[in-house]
Protein backbone atom coordinates (compact mmCIF):
# COMPACT_ATOMS: atom_id res chain seq x y z
CA UNK A 1 0.00 0.00 0.00
CA UNK A 2 1.64 3.25 -0.82
CA UNK A 3 2.48 5.79 2.25
CA UNK A 4 0.26 8.51 1.07
CA UNK A 5 -2.77 6.06 0.31
CA UNK A 6 -2.25 4.99 3.53
CA UNK A 7 -1.69 8.12 5.56
CA UNK A 8 -5.02 9.80 3.79
CA UNK A 9 -7.14 7.00 5.35
CA UNK A 10 -5.28 7.59 8.42
CA UNK A 11 -6.24 11.05 8.39
CA UNK A 12 -9.49 10.99 7.63
CA UNK A 13 -9.73 7.79 10.60
CA UNK A 14 -8.57 10.22 13.24
CA UNK A 15 -11.04 12.85 12.15
CA UNK A 16 -13.85 10.53 11.91
CA UNK A 17 -12.97 8.36 15.56
CA UNK A 18 -12.64 11.83 17.37
CA UNK A 19 -16.09 13.32 15.59
CA UNK A 20 -17.85 10.46 16.31
CA UNK A 21 -16.73 9.77 20.06
CA UNK A 22 -17.35 12.87 20.64
CA UNK A 23 -20.76 13.28 19.24
CA UNK A 24 -21.77 9.84 21.12
CA UNK A 25 -20.57 11.54 24.61
CA UNK A 26 -22.64 14.95 23.85
CA UNK A 27 -25.74 13.43 22.71
CA UNK A 28 -25.67 10.35 24.61
CA UNK A 29 -26.49 8.02 21.72
CA UNK A 30 -26.82 4.49 22.73
CA UNK A 31 -24.09 3.63 20.32
CA UNK A 32 -20.40 3.09 19.90
CA UNK A 33 -18.62 5.00 17.29
CA UNK A 34 -18.02 1.27 15.33
CA UNK A 35 -21.61 1.16 15.39
CA UNK A 36 -22.46 4.59 13.29
CA UNK A 37 -21.65 4.42 9.55
CA UNK A 38 -19.82 7.28 8.34
CA UNK A 39 -22.99 8.11 5.73
CA UNK A 40 -25.78 7.84 8.17
CA UNK A 41 -27.68 11.51 7.94
CA UNK A 42 -27.65 12.82 10.94
CA UNK A 43 -30.68 15.32 10.88
CA UNK A 44 -34.20 14.01 9.98
CA UNK A 45 -34.12 10.61 8.59
CA UNK A 46 -31.08 7.99 9.98
CA UNK A 47 -30.05 9.48 13.05
CA UNK A 48 -32.97 11.64 13.87
CA UNK A 49 -31.03 14.33 15.22
CA UNK A 50 -33.11 17.83 15.75
CA UNK A 51 -32.93 21.51 15.67
CA UNK A 52 -31.01 21.25 19.12
CA UNK A 53 -29.09 18.39 18.32
CA UNK A 54 -27.30 20.09 15.50
CA UNK A 55 -26.46 23.24 17.34
CA UNK A 56 -24.64 20.68 19.79
CA UNK A 57 -23.30 18.90 16.80
CA UNK A 58 -21.73 22.40 15.74
CA UNK A 59 -20.33 22.87 19.16
CA UNK A 60 -18.77 19.67 18.79
CA UNK A 61 -17.00 20.55 15.54
CA UNK A 62 -16.08 24.02 17.13
CA UNK A 63 -14.38 22.94 20.11
CA UNK A 64 -13.20 19.37 18.58
CA UNK A 65 -11.05 20.75 16.05
CA UNK A 66 -11.02 24.65 16.33
CA UNK A 67 -13.24 24.53 13.10
CA UNK A 68 -16.28 27.62 13.21
CA UNK A 69 -19.38 26.23 10.38
CA UNK A 70 -20.58 28.88 8.36
CA UNK A 71 -24.10 29.71 9.41
CA UNK A 72 -26.61 28.37 6.92
CA UNK A 73 -23.95 25.86 6.13
CA UNK A 74 -26.84 23.21 6.32
CA UNK A 75 -24.83 21.10 3.48
CA UNK A 76 -22.06 19.86 6.05
CA UNK A 77 -24.42 18.62 8.85
CA UNK A 78 -25.92 16.24 6.44
CA UNK A 79 -23.70 13.21 7.47
CA UNK A 80 -20.38 12.27 9.28
CA UNK A 81 -18.52 11.76 6.31
CA UNK A 82 -19.78 15.45 5.15
CA UNK A 83 -18.52 16.95 8.31
CA UNK A 84 -15.22 14.89 8.29
CA UNK A 85 -14.41 16.43 4.59
CA UNK A 86 -15.34 20.01 6.15
CA UNK A 87 -12.62 19.37 8.67
CA UNK A 88 -10.23 17.62 6.89
CA UNK A 89 -10.70 20.66 4.13
CA UNK A 90 -10.64 23.56 7.00
CA UNK A 91 -7.20 21.57 7.87
CA UNK A 92 -5.91 21.92 4.78
CA UNK A 93 -6.77 25.22 4.15
CA UNK A 94 -5.15 26.04 7.74
CA UNK A 95 -1.47 24.17 6.89
CA UNK A 96 -1.29 26.21 3.54
CA UNK A 97 -2.05 29.95 5.40
CA UNK A 98 0.87 29.00 7.84
CA UNK B 1 -49.19 -11.61 -9.01
CA UNK B 2 -50.59 -8.93 -7.26
CA UNK B 3 -51.73 -6.99 -9.61
CA UNK B 4 -51.63 -2.76 -9.08
CA UNK B 5 -54.51 -1.25 -8.15
CA UNK B 6 -53.02 1.73 -10.68
CA UNK B 7 -52.59 -0.53 -13.68
CA UNK B 8 -55.13 1.16 -15.74
CA UNK B 9 -54.68 4.67 -14.40
CA UNK B 10 -50.44 4.53 -15.20
CA UNK B 11 -51.57 2.80 -18.97
CA UNK B 12 -54.25 5.01 -19.83
CA UNK B 13 -52.40 7.82 -18.67
CA UNK B 14 -51.71 10.66 -21.15
CA UNK B 15 -48.48 9.87 -23.01
CA UNK B 16 -47.91 6.88 -20.99
CA UNK B 17 -45.46 4.55 -21.98
CA UNK B 18 -46.32 2.16 -18.75
CA UNK B 19 -44.11 -0.74 -18.50
CA UNK B 20 -44.89 -3.25 -15.97
CA UNK B 21 -42.79 -5.68 -13.96
CA UNK B 22 -42.64 -8.29 -11.26
CA UNK B 23 -41.38 -7.28 -7.76
CA UNK B 24 -41.10 -10.33 -5.37
CA UNK B 25 -44.72 -11.14 -6.47
CA UNK B 26 -46.04 -7.65 -6.97
CA UNK B 27 -46.85 -6.11 -10.03
CA UNK B 28 -44.94 -2.71 -10.08
CA UNK B 29 -45.35 0.04 -12.60
CA UNK B 30 -41.71 0.27 -13.62
CA UNK B 31 -41.41 3.54 -15.83
CA UNK B 32 -44.07 5.54 -17.30
CA UNK B 33 -41.85 7.92 -19.42
CA UNK B 34 -38.22 7.95 -19.95
CA UNK B 35 -35.67 8.53 -16.65
CA UNK B 36 -34.73 11.70 -17.87
CA UNK B 37 -38.17 13.05 -17.38
CA UNK B 38 -38.99 11.08 -14.55
CA UNK B 39 -36.22 12.17 -12.45
CA UNK B 40 -36.76 15.72 -13.06
CA UNK B 41 -40.13 15.56 -12.23
CA UNK B 42 -38.95 14.69 -8.64
CA UNK B 43 -36.11 16.90 -8.30
CA UNK B 44 -37.93 19.81 -9.97
CA UNK B 45 -41.59 19.07 -9.36
CA UNK B 46 -43.71 16.29 -8.17
CA UNK B 47 -43.84 12.77 -9.20
CA UNK B 48 -46.66 10.66 -8.77
CA UNK B 49 -45.79 6.95 -8.18
CA UNK B 50 -47.54 3.77 -7.52
CA UNK B 51 -46.17 2.00 -4.28
CA UNK B 52 -48.57 -0.29 -4.03
CA UNK B 53 -46.18 -3.00 -3.96
CA UNK B 54 -45.54 -2.20 -0.42
CA UNK B 55 -47.13 -4.91 2.09
CA UNK B 56 -49.47 -3.43 4.28
CA UNK B 57 -50.65 -4.34 7.53
CA UNK B 58 -53.14 -3.15 10.72
CA UNK B 59 -52.79 -4.11 14.15
CA UNK B 60 -54.81 -3.11 17.16
CA UNK B 61 -52.57 -0.15 19.35
CA UNK B 62 -52.63 -2.11 22.42
CA UNK B 63 -51.42 -5.45 20.84
CA UNK B 64 -49.55 -3.80 17.86
CA UNK B 65 -46.76 -2.02 19.45
CA UNK B 66 -45.94 -5.08 21.74
CA UNK B 67 -46.43 -7.26 18.74
CA UNK B 68 -43.94 -4.75 16.08
CA UNK B 69 -41.44 -4.22 19.03
CA UNK B 70 -41.17 -8.08 19.28
CA UNK B 71 -40.38 -8.36 15.53
CA UNK B 72 -38.52 -5.27 14.02
CA UNK B 73 -35.63 -4.16 15.23
CA UNK B 74 -36.34 -0.64 16.48
CA UNK B 75 -37.61 0.48 19.70
CA UNK B 76 -41.64 0.43 18.45
CA UNK B 77 -43.13 0.56 21.98
CA UNK B 78 -41.30 3.98 22.47
CA UNK B 79 -43.27 5.15 19.01
CA UNK B 80 -45.56 8.26 20.06
CA UNK B 81 -48.87 9.16 18.60
CA UNK B 82 -48.90 10.59 15.38
CA UNK B 83 -45.27 9.45 14.74
CA UNK B 84 -43.49 7.05 12.14
CA UNK B 85 -40.29 4.85 13.00
CA UNK B 86 -37.92 3.53 10.39
CA UNK B 87 -36.74 0.30 11.06
CA UNK B 88 -36.47 -3.68 9.84
CA UNK B 89 -37.60 -6.98 9.86
CA UNK B 90 -34.79 -9.43 9.76
CA UNK B 91 -34.80 -13.41 9.64
CA UNK B 92 -33.57 -15.81 12.29
CA UNK B 93 -30.57 -15.71 10.87
CA UNK B 94 -30.09 -11.59 10.79
CA UNK B 95 -30.04 -11.40 7.35
CA UNK B 96 -32.84 -8.37 6.22
CA UNK B 97 -36.47 -9.43 4.73
CA UNK B 98 -37.86 -5.83 4.36
CA UNK B 99 -37.91 -2.28 5.25
CA UNK B 100 -40.48 -0.85 7.35
CA UNK B 101 -42.18 1.90 8.70
CA UNK B 102 -44.30 1.72 11.44
CA UNK B 103 -46.49 4.48 12.28
CA UNK B 104 -48.47 4.88 15.64
CA UNK B 105 -52.08 6.76 14.73
CA UNK B 106 -55.07 7.01 16.77
CA UNK B 107 -56.11 3.37 17.98
CA UNK B 108 -53.78 1.77 15.04
CA UNK B 109 -50.41 0.82 14.46
CA UNK B 110 -49.90 0.52 10.40
CA UNK B 111 -46.75 -1.42 8.88
CA UNK B 112 -45.59 -0.70 5.17
CA UNK B 113 -42.74 -3.08 4.56
CA UNK B 114 -40.55 -3.17 1.18
CA UNK B 115 -40.11 -6.77 1.60
CA UNK B 116 -37.71 -8.80 -0.60
CA UNK B 117 -40.32 -11.70 -0.21
CA UNK B 118 -43.66 -11.94 -1.59
CA UNK B 119 -46.60 -11.63 0.30
CA UNK B 120 -47.70 -14.94 1.61
CA UNK B 121 -44.04 -15.60 2.91
CA UNK B 122 -43.74 -12.37 4.78
CA UNK B 123 -47.49 -13.00 5.87
CA UNK B 124 -46.76 -16.45 6.48
CA UNK B 125 -43.48 -15.37 9.03
CA UNK B 126 -45.52 -12.46 10.81
CA UNK B 127 -48.18 -15.03 11.52
CA UNK B 128 -45.41 -17.43 12.79
CA UNK B 129 -44.04 -14.64 15.17
CA UNK B 130 -47.98 -14.08 16.48
CA UNK B 131 -49.44 -11.45 14.44
CA UNK B 132 -53.21 -12.94 14.10
CA UNK B 133 -52.90 -12.66 17.77
CA UNK B 134 -52.38 -9.42 17.81
CA UNK B 135 -55.41 -8.34 15.54
CA UNK B 136 -53.46 -8.19 12.38
CA UNK B 137 -55.68 -6.88 9.50
CA UNK B 138 -54.21 -7.60 6.05
CA UNK B 139 -54.89 -4.56 3.92
CA UNK B 140 -52.79 -5.48 0.86
CA UNK B 141 -56.16 -5.78 -1.49
CA UNK B 142 -58.34 -3.79 0.59
CA UNK B 143 -56.03 -0.32 -0.02
CA UNK B 144 -53.54 1.46 -2.62
CA UNK B 145 -50.64 3.17 -2.03
CA UNK B 146 -49.81 6.44 -3.86
CA UNK B 147 -46.35 8.13 -3.18
CA UNK B 148 -45.68 11.39 -3.76
CA UNK B 149 -42.45 13.24 -3.98
CA UNK B 150 -40.87 16.14 -5.14
CA UNK B 151 -39.34 19.53 -4.31
CA UNK B 152 -43.11 20.51 -4.70
CA UNK B 153 -44.40 17.52 -3.24
CA UNK B 154 -45.98 19.43 -0.71
CA UNK B 155 -48.14 21.59 -3.06
CA UNK B 156 -49.87 18.55 -4.08
CA UNK B 157 -50.16 17.41 -0.81
CA UNK B 158 -51.78 21.02 0.22
CA UNK B 159 -53.39 20.94 -3.08
CA UNK B 160 -55.22 17.43 -1.78
CA UNK B 161 -55.48 18.08 2.58
CA UNK B 162 -55.14 21.91 3.08
CA UNK B 163 -52.17 24.04 4.46
CA UNK B 164 -51.87 21.59 7.78
CA UNK B 165 -49.77 19.12 5.99
CA UNK B 166 -47.25 21.69 5.54
CA UNK B 167 -46.42 21.45 9.16
CA UNK B 168 -46.58 17.26 9.56
CA UNK B 169 -42.70 16.67 10.44
CA UNK B 170 -40.65 14.13 8.93
CA UNK B 171 -41.83 10.45 9.94
CA UNK B 172 -45.31 11.49 10.75
CA UNK B 173 -48.63 10.09 10.33
CA UNK B 174 -51.79 11.82 9.97
CA UNK B 175 -55.83 10.98 9.04
CA UNK B 176 -57.28 13.24 6.33
CA UNK B 177 -61.04 12.59 4.64
CA UNK B 178 -61.30 12.83 1.40
CA UNK B 179 -64.27 12.82 -0.42
CA UNK B 180 -65.58 11.07 1.99
CA UNK B 181 -62.57 8.41 2.63
CA UNK B 182 -60.47 8.29 4.96
CA UNK B 183 -56.98 8.40 3.94
CA UNK B 184 -53.73 8.03 5.85
CA UNK B 185 -51.02 10.63 5.03
CA UNK B 186 -47.34 9.38 5.98
CA UNK B 187 -44.68 12.11 5.98
CA UNK B 188 -41.82 9.77 4.34
CA UNK B 189 -40.20 9.83 1.20
CA UNK B 190 -36.58 8.41 0.32
CA UNK B 191 -35.89 10.57 -2.04
CA UNK B 192 -34.25 13.65 -0.18
CA UNK B 193 -37.16 15.53 -1.33
CA UNK B 194 -40.59 15.80 0.13
CA UNK B 195 -42.27 13.13 0.43
CA UNK B 196 -45.62 11.84 1.13
CA UNK B 197 -47.10 8.28 0.94
CA UNK B 198 -51.17 7.58 0.85
CA UNK B 199 -52.95 4.60 2.29
CA UNK B 200 -56.03 5.13 0.48
CA UNK B 201 -59.23 2.29 0.27
CA UNK B 202 -59.30 0.42 -3.16
CA UNK B 203 -62.58 2.31 -3.87
CA UNK B 204 -61.29 5.48 -3.74
CA UNK B 205 -58.48 4.61 -5.25
CA UNK B 206 -58.73 5.89 -8.71
CA UNK B 207 -60.51 9.33 -7.73
CA UNK B 208 -57.31 10.02 -5.63
CA UNK B 209 -54.88 8.90 -8.32
CA UNK B 210 -56.63 11.50 -10.84
CA UNK B 211 -56.33 14.66 -8.08
CA UNK B 212 -52.79 13.83 -7.45
CA UNK B 213 -51.94 13.87 -11.01
CA UNK B 214 -53.57 16.77 -11.73
CA UNK B 215 -52.13 18.84 -9.08
CA UNK B 216 -48.81 17.63 -10.28
CA UNK B 217 -48.95 18.62 -13.01
CA UNK B 218 -50.23 21.78 -12.02
CA UNK B 219 -46.45 22.40 -10.45
CA UNK B 220 -45.08 21.30 -13.96
CA UNK B 221 -44.78 17.23 -12.25
CA UNK B 222 -46.32 14.39 -13.45
CA UNK B 223 -46.00 10.02 -13.26
CA UNK B 224 -43.23 8.56 -12.51
CA UNK B 225 -42.45 4.81 -12.29
CA UNK B 226 -40.76 2.89 -9.32
CA UNK B 227 -37.15 2.49 -11.04
CA UNK B 228 -36.02 5.77 -10.80
CA UNK B 229 -36.70 5.92 -7.34
CA UNK B 230 -33.77 3.58 -7.39
CA UNK B 231 -31.45 6.16 -8.81
CA UNK B 232 -33.13 8.70 -6.72
CA UNK B 233 -32.66 6.79 -3.55
CA UNK B 234 -28.97 6.04 -4.35
CA UNK B 235 -28.06 10.17 -4.98
CA UNK B 236 -29.74 10.67 -1.21
CA UNK B 237 -28.03 7.54 0.43
CA UNK B 238 -31.36 6.34 1.65
CA UNK B 239 -31.46 2.95 2.09
CA UNK B 240 -32.94 0.85 -1.27
CA UNK B 241 -33.65 -3.17 0.14
CA UNK B 242 -34.38 -3.89 -3.76
CA UNK B 243 -30.54 -2.91 -4.61
CA UNK B 244 -27.88 -2.73 -1.82
CA UNK B 245 -30.35 -4.55 0.93
CA UNK B 246 -31.01 -7.63 -1.72
CA UNK B 247 -27.74 -7.60 -2.54
CA UNK B 248 -25.40 -7.17 0.94
CA UNK B 249 -28.45 -8.39 3.12
CA UNK B 250 -26.37 -7.90 6.67
CA UNK B 251 -27.94 -5.13 8.37
CA UNK B 252 -24.26 -4.13 9.90
CA UNK B 253 -22.37 -3.82 7.12
CA UNK B 254 -25.21 -2.01 5.07
CA UNK B 255 -24.83 0.72 7.48
CA UNK B 256 -28.24 0.20 9.25
CA UNK B 257 -27.17 0.24 13.29
CA UNK B 258 -29.43 3.81 13.41
CA UNK B 259 -32.22 1.03 12.82
CA UNK B 260 -31.67 -1.19 15.44
CA UNK B 261 -32.07 -0.56 19.15
CA UNK B 262 -29.67 -3.01 20.52
CA UNK B 263 -30.81 -3.03 24.38
CA UNK B 264 -33.98 -4.48 23.44
CA UNK B 265 -34.73 -8.05 24.67
CA UNK B 266 -36.57 -9.24 21.37
CA UNK B 267 -36.61 -9.18 17.95
CA UNK B 268 -36.47 -11.12 15.11
CA UNK B 269 -32.56 -11.82 14.19
CA UNK B 270 -31.09 -10.35 17.12
CA UNK B 271 -28.85 -13.13 18.46
CA UNK B 272 -27.02 -13.07 15.11
CA UNK B 273 -26.65 -9.31 14.71
CA UNK B 274 -25.65 -9.20 18.02
CA UNK B 275 -23.13 -12.11 17.84
CA UNK B 276 -21.64 -10.32 14.43
CA UNK B 277 -21.89 -7.23 16.20
CA UNK B 278 -19.41 -8.50 19.26
CA UNK B 279 -17.38 -10.35 16.45
CA UNK B 280 -16.59 -6.96 14.79
CA UNK B 281 -17.80 -6.36 11.40
CA UNK B 282 -14.95 -7.08 8.17
CA UNK B 283 -16.70 -5.16 5.67
CA UNK B 284 -19.00 -2.17 5.13
CA UNK B 285 -20.58 -0.30 1.41
CA UNK B 286 -19.67 2.82 0.85
CA UNK B 287 -19.92 5.27 -1.62
CA UNK B 288 -18.20 5.42 -5.55
CA UNK B 289 -18.31 7.57 -8.00
CA UNK B 290 -16.36 7.23 -11.56
CA UNK B 291 -16.85 8.76 -15.04
CA UNK B 292 -16.45 5.81 -16.72
CA UNK B 293 -19.06 5.31 -19.48
CA UNK B 294 -22.10 2.78 -18.62
CA UNK B 295 -21.33 -0.87 -18.45
CA UNK B 296 -18.63 -0.59 -16.27
CA UNK B 297 -20.11 0.56 -13.08
CA UNK B 298 -22.56 -1.72 -12.31
CA UNK B 299 -23.99 -4.27 -9.95
CA UNK B 300 -21.38 -7.40 -9.45
CA UNK B 301 -18.35 -5.11 -11.15
CA UNK B 302 -14.93 -5.78 -8.84
CA UNK B 303 -12.73 -2.78 -7.67
CA UNK B 304 -9.63 -3.21 -7.59
CA UNK B 305 -6.46 -1.56 -5.56
CA UNK B 306 -3.35 -1.79 -7.48
CA UNK B 307 -3.48 -6.10 -8.76
CA UNK B 308 -5.59 -6.67 -6.14
CA UNK B 309 -9.77 -7.16 -6.27
CA UNK B 310 -10.36 -5.23 -2.90
CA UNK B 311 -14.44 -4.41 -3.53
CA UNK B 312 -17.45 -5.25 -5.50
CA UNK B 313 -20.26 -2.65 -6.26
CA UNK B 314 -23.25 -3.29 -5.00
CA UNK B 315 -25.88 -0.72 -6.67
CA UNK B 316 -25.10 1.94 -9.02
CA UNK B 317 -26.88 4.66 -11.42
CA UNK B 318 -25.99 8.00 -13.33
CA UNK B 319 -26.56 10.63 -11.72
CA UNK B 320 -27.88 13.93 -13.73
CA UNK B 321 -27.04 15.97 -10.78
CA UNK B 322 -23.56 15.06 -10.58
CA UNK B 323 -22.76 13.78 -14.38
CA UNK B 324 -21.15 10.97 -13.19
CA UNK B 325 -21.97 7.27 -12.34
CA UNK B 326 -22.68 7.08 -8.19
CA UNK B 327 -23.01 3.71 -6.37
CA UNK B 328 -22.12 1.56 -3.61
CA UNK B 329 -19.41 -0.78 -3.19
CA UNK B 330 -18.79 -3.57 -0.12
CA UNK B 331 -15.08 -2.77 0.80
CA UNK B 332 -13.47 -4.54 3.53
CA UNK B 333 -13.11 -2.45 6.57
CA UNK B 334 -9.36 -0.80 6.56
CA UNK B 335 -10.31 0.61 3.27
CA UNK B 336 -13.71 1.70 3.36
CA UNK B 337 -12.96 5.14 3.67
CA UNK B 338 -14.18 8.52 1.21
CA UNK B 339 -11.05 10.29 -0.39
CA UNK B 340 -9.35 6.99 -1.91
CA UNK B 341 -9.10 6.37 -5.72
CA UNK B 342 -8.83 2.79 -6.62
CA UNK B 343 -9.65 1.01 -10.62
CA UNK B 344 -13.12 0.10 -12.13
CA UNK B 345 -13.66 -3.27 -13.50
CA UNK B 346 -9.98 -4.76 -13.97
CA UNK B 347 -6.47 -3.90 -12.53
CA UNK B 348 -5.34 -0.56 -14.38
CA UNK B 349 -9.21 -0.04 -15.03
CA UNK B 350 -10.55 3.19 -15.51
CA UNK B 351 -10.76 5.15 -12.08
CA UNK B 352 -13.20 5.04 -9.07
CA UNK B 353 -13.54 7.48 -6.42
CA UNK B 354 -14.81 6.66 -2.85
CA UNK B 355 -16.92 9.47 -1.60
CA UNK B 356 -19.25 10.94 1.14
CA UNK B 357 -22.23 10.37 0.49
CA UNK B 358 -25.40 11.75 0.24
CA UNK B 359 -23.09 13.53 -2.52
CA UNK B 360 -26.31 15.90 -3.84
CA UNK B 361 -28.01 18.94 -1.88
CA UNK B 362 -31.57 18.58 -2.55
CA UNK B 363 -33.61 21.82 -3.51
CA UNK B 364 -36.03 21.13 -0.76
CA UNK B 365 -33.34 21.41 1.95
CA UNK B 366 -33.67 24.92 1.15
CA UNK B 367 -37.19 25.67 1.19
CA UNK B 368 -38.94 27.56 4.21
CA UNK B 369 -41.95 27.35 5.25
CA UNK B 370 -43.33 30.61 4.56
CA UNK B 371 -42.21 29.82 0.97
CA UNK B 372 -44.82 27.49 0.88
Amino acid sequence: MAESFQATIDKRAAVINTFKTELIRRLNLPYTPEDLHEDVALLGAGLGLDSLDALEIVLCIENSFGIKIPDQNIAVLRSINTVVDFVLAEQAAQEANK
Amino acid sequence: MRISPFHNQFAAAEGSRAVFADRFGSEIVSRVSDAATEYRFVRDAAGISDFSFMQRFRFPEEKGLDFLDSLCAGNVVKLRFGRMLHTFLSDPNGNLVADCYIANNDEECILLCESIIDDEALKKTLIGCGAENAGMEDLSESHAVLSIDGYKAWSVAKDLFGPDVLGLPYLSIERYDFKGAAVSLFRAGKTSEFGYLLLVPQGNAAELFEACEASAKKVGGGLCGVDIHGDLRLEGRFFNIFAEGAAVLDPLSLGLQWMIDFNKEKFVGREAILARRSGGLTHKIIGVSSAAGDGLMKKGAPIYHGPDKVAEVVASCFSPALSRFVGLALFPLPLAFAGLSFCLGSAGGPPVETISMPPIMPKSLTVKLDEM
